[in-house]
């Protein structure tokens, strides 16, 4: 605590400092895209004569207080033409610039969006910029590409399996990854169990994924930040673009209300591969009545009110229906799912310095389980809702800060675990709805500060709290799980507080202009926990706050690193070591079965353990030229340990997984013709196999061994997918996408069970390993269009 | 009502590609441990028996089944004033712990301590016989869609406090050569506590039955007609703890979405298995609709 006040301190005092050189003016405005009045993120804003320079913002904006003088501007983004511009500074200037895409890109440069140098000169670390584009080349399953499935190519982030949901950075878990949409937090981005995300990539302009030296201004969750800008929607024309796959279809329509004032971007997608298939299935069968299907909307309205305000209006609405009848059985089984989020945000200049960005945000994210047996019928169901309010300073007093402060409030509610059941007429007792409220909120400071020629600092600090409110209920069990007493909170009633410090802090040093290093320092609290209990994360796992019984997880880590461009920049490398530890983890204890949540707090069957992963990334990208790409390899370890799970011995995580390899590789074979390769390794999952076997009532049932103690085999797979542009006319594009899912078809495996075979009193007992693999190879063929 | 908890547990992931193969692994094991069955009703003997576990892989042919068999044990009964140490019986080549002397025979409302030496091991437990509720009335229905065959339903009413469990037996005349639990046989009062409902059971079977009627698609039914004995029993809360996690264990073997179970026991040093006490009541119905 002592320390990070100190650095705030330190901080004040530079900028006091700075007040008594000589007179400054200020260059600010924004950078935007000539085709299409979309911002731009992240361009460079550089000052030839003084070897500084900054980059634009989410929202474009840029700001820059140096002396007086006469200067030459440069703005650059990758894939379009610099802009080159003197300047006389003897007054605040405003200038907008709007940047040309460069036509040449398809013989030299590949990939845009990013400065050039970015890699080595930027103090963020651990931080990886996804250029759409790109991904828009690269294999994609039915023909869908997907920003999720995406990151998982690159070093220290890993899939948590097929057809499973989320993914796992630097050994976090699942929901230590805050994963943001135009600011609006998802709780569950996935569709069709893990197979494509929420995204849709016609209507996202960048992703950031922040897997180390999370800047102040983010929290709440401990591992990494997704951070998803939409598009604002094409101030210059109308623009629809689409494409039609053999699973699924999308179509996104943007253009201005009023042109360069407001304009307005709408994106669906629909899945349809169930009703295709609904008519073969035949009345007789006995899963009549099957059927998944999903669906995506994505809305986004903006206006620039004037130079100094705007205003976006953004929204977006998913669902997942999975129904499942087998009539034989007189089972019927249906989980709809989905997200829906709304949010408002305000863009204000009070003056070229200082730019505020507030937002108003709603964010619910619901799922139900219904099963139906016979006359029973079992309903389950899960929530979270959130009410977002933020507000977020930029600051940029001269060229050598970038200082931001704020702060952000939520008040959640969840809904753990509301289960109903009921035979025929009776309705069985399941207990109250227990519902839990919180308030959620932090305040941070943080300033970028190039405090040398070669070094520059990024230090902040976040303060952040929960509190738990009433109307609450806490149930005292026995232990066997039934109810001893009850502790009773009335509304808006205090339950507990938590709060804690979050220092944060990142250095880049310049050894050249060609190479740097890196180093970062954080501590992050997580309030919100999600509980799974099978070994694979599904739909049913639930998002539970922390409570009077559950504290909030808290980690630190440690990570530094080499960076290196090759060739002017051509080629980006880079390796990285890190090391997190992990506190206050969550599992369920031994022997809980969901069932126990009715009438019950969901947290009562939860045990808790601390957890910790080390490791190295490599990571070497080529980004010019007609073959270019990437290959990333981590090498780390994960751990856990809980005094109540596994005698209290140290284990492997689920996903602990030793080495994982991504090779990424595009070749444009031809102007209309890009072959794309994708290789992806990884060792094999941690899972817990039984040991030994014993036999009561004469049935066999197996003893399981140390919790995750058995490796599977390894994972490897390769992906190829060939784009055919078809002819292009001012007004129409189109093209063809063949991709082929595991070209090798190899049997991957995804899970291990036994298979008992025959009769142990009769002596003919045999039992059978079996692996369960998911998908083979799998080809698909999409269409898409624009105009 | 309990095949919907253990639907709960089974997520369905149903998937056009997946496929599933034989493989060779190898298992570390485990140092073999005690596994006791163990029961005491009243009116009747105790009755134990004692086996051990094995390798995963280890053969499971009926010699090595009965090998696995203790015999040496010493394992003696006691309800706090008497105390009996349990004699060898063999019963069709198995051994079986059990008594003659009716002094420790079960008794409703005692508590039963178990204590067994084998092995150079010292194992005990402790169960009680509850007091024996009584189930309203059973009856049979046909199942819709079938003119023949039906679930055996009851109508229970719960006592009000906290803590009832049972467990259910059947057998039919002249089909089962003995009584079989239900499956899905035990059920506690969580959610039903106080409450009077109607409900059903699944008929068991014999363990890897291979007859025709007990793996179609009717197995989980009773014929109409059936002379079914019913043997309806109340237990204590560990003793339901026990073959509800056995049940759920035997239940999700294969199944990869359930995390493993781990089967409680009841028994203290390092063994497996249940000592388990029964307040058993008799009834029998013929199935007509």
């Amino acid at each position: 605590m002592k320390n990070s006040l100190l650095i705030l301190f330190s901080f004040l005092f530079v900028f006091h400092s700075d007040v008594f050189s000589q007179k400054k003016y200020t260059i600010s405005g924004y950078v935007k895209d000539k085709a299409n009045g979309e911002n731009s993120v992240g361009a460079s804003i550089y000052i030839k004569e003084l070897l500084k320079g900054n980059t634009s913002s989410t929202y474009g904006y840029y700001s820059i207080t140096i002396e007086e003088g006469d200067y030459t501007i440069v703005v650059s983004y990758m894939g379009y033409k610099d802009i080159e511009q003197k300047i006389s500074l003897h007054k605040d200037l405003r200038i907008n610039f709007e940047i040309e895409e460069d036509v040449i890109t398809t013989e030299e440069f590949q990939v845009i969006g990013e400065r050039e140098d970015q890699n080595t000169n930027e103090a963020k670390m651990s931080t990886v910029e996804l250029e759409v584009e790109q991904i828009k080349s690269l294999p994609a399953i039915f023909g869908e590409i997907d920003i999720l499935k995406t990151i998982q190519l690159l070093p220290g982030v890993q899939s948590a399996g097929e057809g499973n949901s989320g993914f796992y950075v630097r050994g976090g878990g699942p929901d230590q990854n805050l994963i943001l949409l135009d600011g609006a937090t998802i709780y569950n981005a996935s569709h069709l169990f893990g197979f494509f995300s929420v995204f849709n990539a016609d209507a996202i302009k960048d992703v950031e994924l922040i897997k180390g030296g999370m800047p102040a201004e983010f929290g709440g969750r401990l591992s990494s930040v997704l951070d998803i800008t939409m598009n604002d929607g094409n101030f210059k024309e109308y623009k629809v673009d689409g494409g039609i796959g053999i699973i699924s279809s999308r179509l996104t329509i943007q253009g201005p209300i009023k042109k360069d004032t407001a304009s307005f971007i709408i994106s669906g997608r629909r899945t349809y591969l169930g009703e295709i298939i609904q008519p073969f299935i035949s009345d007789s069968s006995k899963f009549k009545g099957s059927n998944y299907y999903f669906y995506d909307l994505n809305a986004k309205f903006n206006w620039i009110v004037s130079e100094k305000d705007r205003l976006y209006l953004s929204g977006y609405f998913g669902r997942d229906v999975f129904t499942f009848k087998n009539s034989d059985d007189g089972f019927g089984m249906s989980t709809p799912w989905g997200n829906t989020i709304a949010s408002l945000r305000w863009n204000h200049l009070f003056n070229n310095k200082l730019f505020l960005n507030t937002s108003v945000i709603y964010t619910d994210y619901q799922f139900e389980v219904g099963l139906e047996q016979d006359q029973f019928e079992f309903r389950l169901y899960s929530g979270v809702t959130d009410w977002n309010a933020k507000l977020d300073f930029n600051y940029l007093p001269s060229i050598l800060h970038n200082v931001k402060f704020g702060a952000n409030y939520i008040f959640h509610k969840f809904v753990p675990s509301n289960a109903s059941a009921k035979s025929g007429e009776v309705d069985f007792n399941t207990g109250d709805i227990i519902i839990n409220y919180a308030h959620d909120a932090a305040f941070y400071a943080s300033d970028d500060w190039d405090v040398t020629e070669k070094l520059k600092v990024h230090g902040g600090l976040r303060y952040s709290l929960f509190q738990q409110i009433g109307p609450f209920k806490r149930y005292n069990n026995d232990e066997f799980g039934n109810p001893k007493d009850t502790t009773v909170y009335d509304k808006g009633e205090a339950v507990k507080l938590y709060q804690g410090l979050e220092p944060r802090f990142t250095m880049r040093y310049n050894i050249n202009n060609q190479s740097s290093v890196k180093a970062s320092y954080t501590q992050n609290y997580q309030y919100i926990h999600l509980a799974s209990f099978a070994s694979v994360s599904l739909p049913t796992d639930v998002w539970v706050p922390s409570t009077d019984l559950v504290q909030p997880q808290f980690s630190t880590q440690y990570a530094t690193g080499y960076f290196r461009n090759f060739k002017e920049n051509k080629f980006e490398s880079s390796v990285e070591v890190y090391y997190k530890t992990m506190e206050n983890q969550i599992e369920y204890s031994d022997g809980a079965l969901p069932k126990d949540n009715a009438g019950n707090n969901v947290d009562n069957a939860f045990t808790f353990g601390k957890g910790w992963s080390y490791g190295a990334e490599l990571f070497f990208k080529k980004k010019f030229g007609k073959v270019n790409g990437w290959v990333g390899y981590t090498l780390s370890w994960t751990k856990r340990q809980f005094d109540e799970l596994n005698n209290g011995e140290v284990f492997f995580a689920k996903y602990d997984r030793r080495h994982d390899v991504s090779i990424v590789f595009t070749y444009d074979i031809s102007k209309r013709l890009t072959l794309g390769a994708t290789w992806v390794y990884a060792s094999g999952n941690a899972i817990t196999l039984p040991v030994s076997r014993y036999v009561i009532q004469g049935q066999i049932v197996s003893e399981y061994g140390d919790r995750n103690w058995y490796r599977m085999d390894a994972y490897h797979r390769m992906d190829l997918s060939l784009t055919l542009k078809g002819k292009e006319t001012k007004k129409f594009k189109s093209s063809w996408n063949f991709s082929v899912y595991n070209v090798y078809n190899r049997q991957n495996p995804y899970f291990i069970y036994f298979a008992n075979e025959g009769d142990v009193s009769a002596g003919t007992l045999n039992v059978q390993a079996k692996q369960v693999s998911l998908f083979g190879i799998i080809p698909s063929i999409a269409w898409n269009f624009s105009f | 009502m309990k095949k919907i908890k253990k639907y709960i547990i089974l997520i369905l992931p149903l998937f056009l590609w997946s496929c599933e193969k034989d493989i060779d692994i190898e298992l570390k094991t485990n140092d073999e441990k005690i596994v006791v069955e163990g029961a005491i009703e009243q009116g009747i003997p105790p009755m134990v028996i004692l086996t051990k576990s094995v390798g995963f892989f280890a053969p499971t042919d009926l010699e090595s089944y009965k090998n696995s068999f203790i015999k040496n044990a010493i394992i003696t009964v006691s309800d706090g004033t008497t105390s009996v140490v349990l004699d060898t019986f063999s019963i069709q080549g198995y051994t079986v712990y059990s008594t003659l002397n009716s002094a420790i025979f079960g008794q409703v409302g005692k508590t039963y301590h178990l204590e067994i030496k084998a092995l150079g091991k010292v194992l005990t437990s402790t169960t009680t016989i509850p007091v024996p509720q009584q189930i309203n009335s059973f009856f049979y229905k046909d199942q819709p869609g079938y003119s023949n065959y039906g679930y055996l339903w009851f109508n229970q009413t719960d006592p009000p406090e906290y803590g009832n469990a049972y467990r259910i037996f059947t057998q039919r005349k002249g089909k089962d050569i003995r009584f079989l639990p239900a499956d899905g046989s035990v059920w506690d009062d969580h959610l039903i506590n106080g409450l009077t409902f109607e409900a059903f059971i699944w008929r068991g079977h014999e363990p890897n039955s291979t007859v025709e009627e007990d793996i179609n698609e009717t197995s989980q039914y009773y014929h109409q007609g059936d002379t079914i004995y019913i043997k309806f029993c109340t237990i204590d809360l560990p003793h339901f703890d026990f073959w509800e996690s056995f049940e759920t264990a035997a239940f999700n073997d294969g199944n990869p979405f359930a995390a493993p179970t781990t089967i409680r026991t009841n028994i203290e040093g390092g063994a497996l298995g249940i000592w388990g006490g029964y307040g058993v009541t008799y009834d029998t119905i013929v199935a007509v609709d």
